[in-house]
Parts: structure tokens; sequence; C-alpha cells
């Protein structure tokens, strides 16, 4: 009697949820994976009787896209530079900071300010400092450098375009690699610090009691207790720069690149919303589907690369 | 090495802010160990043994006294440069390191002229390694061995740098009581064997009598006495020490002396000339009582218990502090366990008097 | 070994003891210095933006910046507010926060108690369902999402804004994680004692897992803060648009001749609530966040 009751009960708490999630979420699931197999499927035509034929050219059409290696080129070079840096950085700041004790708290909520920033719009500011302002054609000279092209002519350097007119693609991703990492530190800070202070303080002792050198204890002992939240933080690492957009869109705006060169730094992400745009649904999926497929194989292969490393 | 601890006094700031009261962890510590020596700091929780341990290693710093090893002062060098050796109470093995690879790390840190080649710690890794016999669990990572192994690897991991002093904390404690038998054993002979001064602490006063050259027994940061085991045991100071040793443990009575004579209840148990009338708490050994038709202190008979070789005779006195009194006897002597009461003829080297107000050992003259 | 020497024996102590100390000294110092270069670069933004913000244009413009503004310009902000129609932005991006956290909390609930407390077929094989669905990237949603929403008549609407994001199969599973913590004889105890099932959620489970709840709103709150892709898509016209869009749509013009000042105040004063929040409710954010690993 009573087990009748909790079921109904069970099912009446869940049908929200239930109902939602079958909508948004595993329809979706099929949807996608139905739209990605129908030749050049689009929604309008969809509804306007437009039949679609089975099959796989939507992908291969995403595949010879030359915009669409482009994109894959950026998301890899982002992902592949921004990943070993802000771990190495962040781990360097949590063991610092595991090793003090005023100031501590100060610091840890200074290194946890950028995650709550809205990246579009710290991406703008980013912007701004890297941005040349005011170019005088009369004197074929800039008015204001940027900040950071000042600091560059500081200590002798030569001021380059970061992100203007005639600025090169390696200028552009240097700007989004020191962006990003600024973005990814405060994560991956308070995730590693979080696993710092959880190792045993002994293991600590004991390396003292042998003399162990600081640099030794951060490479045997350190690296190695904290190997589980590094492969955590490396793969959400991964994951969240292989999905990289609106940090883009903050620095270039929806141009996703210079002014004389737009689309420039598009995206994997980008390049679906902009083929979802143009209501072509079939190319957005297969174009989703590649980089659900890419991620699972990255991550998949960096969890074999870290089980091998992690030790226990 | 002799190590020496002078004054050796450990303040705590207060963890309540409030009441700002401070918390004196060891007090005024004094104490010679000698070279070569086994001793065992021992005393119940928060008596100050692993503060004073600490301090020795390094790891905390005193808030005033000296500590020498041999002559050098070492109060204000840091752990790693005192080279000794140290057992953690779970023994903080690295558990991403094989057994090998732990006994290797503390090798592997010496630089400058100390640096070894790497045959060189292999040897030297072995050579603990067979000491504490574990040499065939050397490939095995720590969550692959017993405690009992994982014990032994961190004293080879200890010894393997050739400390001037070892340091083992709560060496038993994680231990079932099977393996503790045999673990103290082995630290004995360890210890002997290398001859290197060994300082433990323990809890456990059945530990720290077994093994130990000289017992150290601390009460809330002060030293009670400091001697061989057997000394303390036969000739404690005060009432902490007497009832802290023995298992089991001395028994306790309200008594009062006067006129040269100690009385428990009405009954005059002793002849203790030339001590003052004083109210005491007598103590007796368990195996200083046996059952005699002319015992001196009568009780109220219990139950016998034969354990083989022993029995323990447990009775029970209006002015006991323990609420038995136990004899501990050879089984062959019979004792009616009908009877309603039984009489105690009392051994006087067994037999302790302390004053009840200080609760310090009074002195008399066994006639 | 006994009889072999010590390498420390020989040594002077003294010495020893002073180049320790140095050394230690030296090694806080490096720490301190390295700590605190870093915060300062992860600063030095917040500092841009603000002072940036407060120059007047040519000020700005001027070839040898300046590292604090010579006149302030307040009026900056209220420039800012005007032309990116903030007031507006704000509104809509509150309402979608507030009216999609409540309905998301009251899902979230029911949905976690189901799970924790209550017996029903097929719970395990549902709950390991909802968790896998947690291994697709949201992308693939979307675009099914899109469509959803345009066949539903929902384009450029609230409701486009907030119903597809109201179930969190996350939050569902970090709260019902909290309820299984909750004893379960407190819930048989009000079983016994008559209490309904809503009057136990209310007085016992959720002000025990009320700190996981706001960890919740506040992630929730963020997301909608920061939601750019999905708005971008259904509902990006003046009416409705959300902060994030509104503030990149009215300061396109990266190439140089943009008011750079009153772009900088509007950007401070967008980031302004978010700082507050996370100043005031610093301990559940980082609680929340070092359990999620998610943005929003």
């Amino acid at each position: 009697m009573v087990d009748s009751k909790q079921q109904w009960k069970a099912w009446l708490y869940l049908s929200p949820a239930i109902i939602l999630l079958l909508v948004f979420t595993v329809w979706p699931i099929f949807n996608t994976l139905r739209m990605a197999f129908l030749n050049g499927y689009g929604n309008m035509a969809a509804m306007g009787g437009a039949t679609f034929d089975l099959g796989i050219q939507n992908f291969l059409k995403v595949i010879e896209y030359d915009k669409f290696i482009d994109c894959l080129k950026t998301t890899a070079i982002l992902c592949v530079a921004t990943v070993p840096i802000s771990t190495t950085l962040a781990l360097l700041i949590a063991v610092a900071l595991n090793s003090i004790k005023p100031l501590q708290k100060t610091l840890q909520t200074i290194f946890f300010l950028p995650y709550v920033t809205n990246s579009i719009a710290i991406g703008m500011v980013f912007a701004t400092m890297f941005n040349i302002v005011g170019y005088n054609p009369v004197e074929r000279a800039a008015d204001t450098w940027g900040i950071i092209n000042n600091v560059i002519q500081f200590f002798g350097g030569e001021a380059i375009s970061w992100i203007n007119q005639g600025s090169t693609y390696t200028a552009n991703i240097a700007v989004m690699i020191v962006y990003i990492v600024w973005n990814a530190l405060p994560f991956k800070i308070l995730i590693l610090l979080g696993g710092l202070q959880s190792i045993n303080k002994q293991y600590y002792d004991a390396a003292k009691v042998d003399g162990t050198p600081k640099a030794r204890v951060l490479t045997r002992i350190t690296i190695p207790l904290l190997s589980p939240m590094l492969a955590y933080v490396i793969i959400t690492g991964f994951i969240g720069g292989f999905k990289e957009y609106s940090s883009i869109v903050g620095i270039f705006g929806e141009k996703m690149g210079p002014p004389d060169d737009a689309g420039r730094l598009n995206t994997m992400v980008g390049f679906v919303y902009d083929a979802l745009e143009k209501d072509r649904q079939g190319l957005a999926s297969a174009g989703a589907l590649i980089l659900f497929v890419i991620i699972l194989i990255v991550t998949l292969f960096n969890n074999k690369v870290i089980k091998k490393h992690v030790h226990y | 090495m002799k190590v020496v601890l002078e004054n050796l006094t450990k303040i705590f700031p207060s963890r309540d802010k409030k009441s700002g009261k401070e918390v004196v962890a060891v007090n005024d510590f004094t104490f010679e160990i000698p070279d070569g020596q086994l001793v065992g700091l021992l005393g119940p929780s928060g008596c100050g043994k692993s503060t004073t341990l600490y301090m020795i290693s390094g790891l905390q710093k005193p808030s005033s006294g000296k500590i020498y090893f041999g002559d050098d002062d070492v109060t204000e060098l840091s752990t790693e440069n005192r080279g000794i050796g140290l057992v953690f109470q779970n023994y903080a093995l690295y558990p991403h390191m094989t057994v090998q690879q732990n006994i290797l790390f503390p090798l592997q840190n010496l630089g400058g002229k100390d640096k070894l080649s790497k045959q060189e710690m292999l040897d030297r890794a072995y050579e603990a390694a067979r000491l504490v016999q574990i040499d065939e669990l050397m490939d095995r990572k720590p969550s692959e061995l017993s405690g009992g192994q994982q014990q032994r690897v961190a004293i080879a991991r200890a010894l393997v740098k050739m400390p001037r002093v070892l340091l083992l904390d709560e060496p038993l404690s994680n231990l079932d009581a099977r393996l503790r038998l045999q673990t103290r054993e082995e630290i004995r002979r360890i210890q002997k064997e290398t001859g290197i001064t060994t300082i433990f602490v323990t809890h456990d006063q059945e530990e720290a009598m077994s093994i130990s050259d000289v017992i150290v027994v601390m009460k809330l940061g002060v030293v009670q006495q400091i001697g061989k085991p057997q000394d303390v045991y036969d000739d404690p100071k005060n009432l902490f020490v007497a009832t802290f040793l023995g298992t089991p443990p001395i028994n306790v009575l309200e008594g009062k002396v006067e006129g040269g004579k100690v009385y428990i209840g009405d009954e005059a148990v002793m002849n203790v000339n030339g001590v003052e009338d004083q109210n005491v708490y007598i103590g007796i050994r368990p195996e200083g009582i046996e059952p005699a038709a002319d015992g001196v202190l009568t009780c109220k008979l219990n139950n016998v218990e034969v354990m083989g070789r022993d029995a323990s005779v447990v009775s029970s006195h209006e002015n006991s502090v323990n609420p038995v009194v136990r004899a501990i006897i050879s089984s062959d002597i019979k004792v009616d366990t009908t009877a309603e009461a039984v009489k105690f003829n009392i051994k006087p080297h067994k037999f302790f008097l302390f004053n009840k107000d200080t609760e310090e050992r009074v002195y008399f003259e066994v006639k | 070994m006994s009889t072999k020497t010590t390498v420390m024996q020989e040594r002077d102590v003294k010495k020893r003891t002073l180049v320790q100390n140095i050394v230690k000294a030296l090694g806080k110092t490096g720490t301190y210095a390295f700590l605190l270069i870093m915060a300062l670069i992860i600063l030095f933004p917040f500092y841009w933006m603000i002072i940036s913000s407060l120059k007047t244009l040519p000020e700005y413009r001027q070839a040898i910046p300046t590292f604090w503004p010579r006149e302030i310009m307040w009026s900056n902000y209220a420039k800012a507010f005007e032309e990116a129609n903030l007031g507006n932005l704000f509104m809509n991006t509150l309402y979608v926060g507030l009216v999609s956290t409540i309905i998301s909390l009251v899902i979230t609930v029911l949905s976690a108690f189901a799970f924790a407390r209550l017996e029903f077929k097929g719970k395990e094989t549902l709950f390991g369902a909802l968790l896998a669905t947690m291994m697709i990237p949201g992308e693939l949603f979307t675009i099914t999402n899109y469509i959803t929403v345009n066949q539903l008549g929902w384009m450029h609407t609230f409701t486009a804004l907030i119903v597809p994001f109201l179930v969190s199969v996350f939050y569902i599973y970090l709260l019902r994680q909290n309820f299984m913590q909750i004893p379960n004889e407190l819930y048989l105890a009000a079983k016994v004692d008559g209490t309904s099932d809503i009057k136990y959620l209310w007085k016992v489970m959720i002000p025990l897992a009320l700190p996981t709840l706001i960890s919740i709103t506040i992630l929730k709150m963020m997301g909608a803060w920061n939601s750019y892709i999905w708005p971008k898509l259904v509902a990006n016209d003046a009416a409705h648009q959300m902060i994030t869009n509104g503030l990149r749509n009215a300061f396109t013009d990266t190439s140089g001749q943009a008011n750079y000042p009153v772009q900088m105040a509007a950007v401070a004063i967008v980031s302004a609530p978010l700082f507050l929040v996370f100043l005031c409710l610093r301990k559940y954010i980082m609680q929340g966040v070092s359990r999620s690993g998610i943005k929003g």
C-alpha cells in the first residue's frame, strides 16, 4: 500500500524535471543525430515541405569546408597553449599560497576574482589594453599604443599591432592566450589549493626530516599526491578549451577577428552557431557531433596518459 | 650520541581566544639521555610526550630551553640539519612510491660531498631493509603491505641515512595486539644492533616497560619520574606514577598513619616507625598481597579468576579507591571460594604510602 | 651502523644555523614576491578598467598613458548607462535570473527529494541515465532547442530564455547527495507524526541543505548574468536583451574611434554586481564552484 503510494508520489515530484528533460535534453540528442545524417538539412526548408536524403554529406561538407579546418586549428592551438601554461601557473600559485600564513585569505580572494567576471565584459577590458587607439594617418603613427605596448616599449621592445587592422594571426592568438590563461587561473587555483590542503601534512614533515630540497618536494611528493586534482583540472581545461567561443567575442567582437579579417579566429563552437543561424542545422549538427567526438577522444586520451601518472 | 634537554618548555597559545589561556604542553623538562639507550616517553594523552619528541626532532620549536645533541646546541637548528630519523605514528610512507623508492628517498636528498652513487644508495637501502626484514617487499607499494610491514618500512626509511638519533612516535599504536608484541621485540633488537640513541613515545606502560632502558613518565607537561623501568615500578615517586605503571593496576586504598602504624579502616596493616601521623593513600601491588589465615587486611571476597599459572583473587574493601582489590597469586595456592571474607598478608616492599593531599610518596623504613 | 659517523657532526652548528635561517628568509621573501607579482597581474585589468572609465577621451588617447585620471569623469558612468541602455538590460537580466532561479529551485528540490528519499521502480536506472546526459556538451542540445523554441513560437520572449535551462541534472545530483546525508530516521519520525512530505521538506530538509541551495542560487544568477550565446540566438531584440548581449552590441567598434572611457564605465557597471555578490557570499561561491567546476 505504502509502496504504491510512494511510487505515485515519486513520479509526481519528478514529473516537471522529466518533462523538461525529455523536451530539451533527450529529444535534442536524437534530433541532432537525425539532422546530422540528413543531407543538407535546414529547418525552414523542412517546414516548407522539403525532404532530405539520408547520408553523410553534412560531415563531408564540414570537413571539406576550409573555414572549418581553420576553426579546428585555432581551437587546437588555443587548447594546447593555454592548458599547460594555466595549469603550471595555477600549480605554482597554489603551492605558494599553501605555504604562507599571513595574507593567505586575502590573496586567495584576489586570485579568485577573474572567476566572478563576465567573460565578454572583461574581454573588452583586455581589448582596450592591447588596443591601438586613434591611428593618425598624417604622421603614420598611433596616438596611443595601448598599455601593453607601452610596457613593451618601456623595456626597450617594439610595439606591435595586437588586435587592430594589420595584426598578425600570431599576435591575435597571443592576446587570446593571455586572456584565456588569466580567465582559467581561478578555477584551477581553487581546485589545486583544495587538493593541497587535503594532503596529509606528515608527508611534508617526513620530507623535512630527510632534508628534502623544496624543488624535490614539489616534483616527488606534491605533484604525485596532487595528481588526481591535476588530472581533473587538465581534462576540464581541455574540454573548456575546445568549447572556446565567448572569450574571443569579448576581445574581437562578433566578427571573431581583427577588423580587416573577420572570422579569422572563429572556433568550432562559433562555426556551429554560424551554421545554425543560417538555417543549416544539418551542417551545425554534424559540426557539433564532430566537436563531441573530438572532446571524447581528447578526454579518453588524456585519461589514458594520466592513468599512467596518477599513482593512487 | 647523547641527547640533553635543558629546561625545555613549550607553551601553545590558547585556541579559545576569549579566555586567552595558554596551554603549557611541556614544562621545564631537563634530562640527559645517555648514548645508545632506548628511552620511552610515557604518559596519558595530553601529557606533552609527543610535543617533547617533536621538539627533539625540530619540527616544533621550544618556547624556551635548550636541546643538545652531544655537545652541539641544536635548539635553533632546523629538522633537516639535525641528522635525526623520525617514524611517524601512521608511518607517513609516500603512497605513490614503492618500498624501495621510499627507503631511497632520504638518500637521494643528500647533495654536495655527501652525495652517494646509485649503487651505494641501493646497497644502503638493502642493508636497512634487511635489518628490518623487508628486503623481499622492495617492489610493493605501501597500500599492498600490512600494518606491521609498513611500520618496518618506516623504520628502514628512518635508519637508512644513519641518523644520530632515532625518534618513534607511538610506534605500535596502529598495530593489532599480536603484532604489537612481535614488533616491540623487533624495535628492541634493531636498536641494540644499531646502537642508535632511540626515543619513543607511548601511552602504553607495558610497551614502555618491556623494551626501554629508561622510561620517562610524564603528566600534564611535567616529568614525574625518570629511571629504569623496574626501578620506577618498584619505587614510584608519587601516586600517579604508581597507578600508571603495572597491569593489573596497583590497589589503592584510603587510610591513615597513626602512632607509627598504618590503618586501613580499623585494621593496622603495617608498622611504619618514624612516619608522622597523616592521612594517606596506600598503594599495594597485586603481587604484593596474598591470602593467609592470619592476614592483616580483611576484604570481602568476590571471586577467584584462575588463568593457568596465576590466579587472581578479586575482593572488595570499603576503603578501596578502585572498585576491587586484586591479588595475583600462584594458582597452586588454593583459596576457599565459598568464604565470605578473605584475609591478606602484605609484602612490605610492594607497599607504598602517599600523602593524601600532595599525593607524594611517604617513605618509611621496612623493619 | 653506529660506528659510522654522520656528516653533520663535524660541521660548525652555528654556521649551519645561520645559513639555514638566511635560506629560509630568502625562500619566504621569494614566495611572497611571486604571489604579490601574480596578484598585481591578476588585478591589473580591473585597475585599468576603473581608471580608464574615469578619464576624459583626450586623456585616454594620450601617447603616454596616465596611471591616475587627472580629471575624474563620473559623467562617463551616466553616459554609459544611457548609451547602452543598461537600466533596461539590468531589469531584463534580473527578471530572467530570478524567475528561472526560483522555478529551477522548486523543480530541483522536488526531484532531489524523490531520488534521495522515495522508493520507486527504476530509480537507479533513471538516475544513471540523467547523469549520463551530463557528459554531452551543451552545443549539441542548443541546435535542436533553437528549432524547438522557434516552433513553439517562443522566439523573442523571456520564456525562450528561461524554460530550456530550468532543469540542471548537476544541481539535482548535488542536492540529492546533500539530502542523502540527512538521516532517514528523521523522515520516518516525521511520517509517524503524520507530517506531510512538503512540510517535512520545508521544515527539515531545506534548512539542512541551505548552503547547497544558496550555492545553486548564486551560480544560477551568475549564469543568467553571463549568458551570451543562447540569448543571442533566440532573444536578441531590445525588449528582451540580456546584459552581456546588450553590452557587446552597444560597443561593437574595436577599430579605434569609439569612446573607450564610456565603454569601460559600462563594463565596470556590469561587473560591479558580480563583485558585490562575491564579496558578500565568498564562501558559498567558492564552495559551489569547487564542487561543480562549471562557470555559471
